[in-house]
């Protein structure tokens, strides 16, 4: 993509976050979102984050035939436990990156 | 709500919001550093990498747009993508705007420019803790958080090619968004919304990168129909 064209994707990305932050605050609170609006938003979260995690899980590119990649399904199965039981994002990345380089170290 | 006038009161609770941030700071540093790091490593001028820290000001909407970048997608797709991951800011506005009637036009807008996901959610919780100084406790957290996010951002995109391949320090995004993702699975349903958006990702290969935004679509479709099937999975609905 051209550098011009990178800008510019990022500044649109900027205002239209800016904007959806923005929202209700600049008006004053005024309004309520419709009922089917906050179900969606209510559900978009959790699956675009497991959307985001899922493919860095793989082997492989994803696909039909994708397969798990040992190392770091293991490594992501301990940070969500860690995460499950102490809530700590720190925690959660202390001890996946540990389980990772473990693994990799031993050549699993 | 009454507006308050007696400064040095906004100065204690703004300052109460400064030291809230501590316990995140680690946290926010690393993943800084990393969405930095990664911005930098896909090709990213220092300066583009910079200004989506400070104009999207948004990690998990900064990595989408990364890898989209890298992955060679329209523009267009990598502008509704990030936007879609952060469509939930207008829930915490409208949370938000309840506390900041009283305010001025210029915290407004700075609280709205400020929002993430953690000053949100450790303002909330002394909302629920029955609070009063909520808009200028909520400004200090914000404002330090985006310090910190600021400085980590800046450190990941010129030492974080110094970083050897070997260490696989991309993987600190997946458990970043890991350790974000499963206190968001308070119930079935919403169980069944990460697990349907994270299996779609992985099986389903559309032309455009256009990926997430199914997976986010199919995620929520999940969800909702869960809801309404079998009420009792989703939990104080």
């Amino acid at each position: 993509m051209a550098d011009i064209a990178i800008w510019g994707v990022i500044a649109a990305l900027g205002l239209a976050t800016f904007a959806t932050r923005l929202s209700f605050l600049a008006l004053l609170g005024e309004g309520e979102l419709p009922r089917w609006l906050k179900h969606v938003l209510h559900y978009v979260p959790p699956a675009i984050l497991a959307a985001i995690v899922a493919p860095q899980l793989l082997a492989g590119a994803p696909g039909l035939a994708a397969t798990l990649d040992g190392p770091r399904a293991a490594a992501a199965l301990a940070g969500f436990a860690v995460a499950w039981f102490t809530r700590s994002t720190f925690a959660t990345i202390a001890v996946g990156m540990a389980v990772l380089w473990g693994l990799t170290l031993v050549q699993w | 709500m009454k507006n308050r006038v007696a400064s040095p009161d906004r100065q204690q609770d703004f300052l109460a919001g400064v030291r809230a941030c501590m316990p995140l700071g680690p946290g926010i540093l690393l993943f800084g550093m990393v969405c930095g790091a990664a911005a930098a490593g896909v090709g990213l001028t220092p300066g583009q990498s910079f200004a989506l820290s400070w104009m999207v000001f948004a990690g998990s909407s900064q990595i989408v747009a990364t890898q989209l970048f890298a992955a060679g997608a329209p523009g267009w797709v990598i502008v509704l993508t990030g936007w879609v991951v952060n469509l939930r800011f207008m829930m915490y506005s409208a949370t938000l705007a309840q506390h900041f009637r009283g305010e001025s036009r210029g915290a407004r807008w700075l609280a709205g420019y400020l929002l993430t996901d953690q000053a949100f959610g450790v303002t909330l919780a002394r909302v629920l803790d029955g609070r009063k100084d909520i808009p200028w406790f909520y400004l200090g957290i914000a404002a330090a958080l985006w310090l910190l996010w600021q400085v980590a951002s800046l450190t990941g995109i010129f030492l974080g090619a110094l970083v050897p391949k070997s260490w696989s320090v991309d993987f600190v995004v997946a458990l970043t968004f890991i350790g974000v993702l499963t206190p968001l699975l308070r119930d079935r349903a919403l169980a069944a919304a990460a697990v349907s958006g994270g299996l779609t990702s992985v099986f389903l290969v559309l032309p455009l990168k256009l990926n997430l935004m199914a997976a986010a679509l199919v995620g929520a479709a999940v969800g909702i129909a869960m809801e309404k099937l079998w009420p009792t999975s989703r939990s104080g609905a």
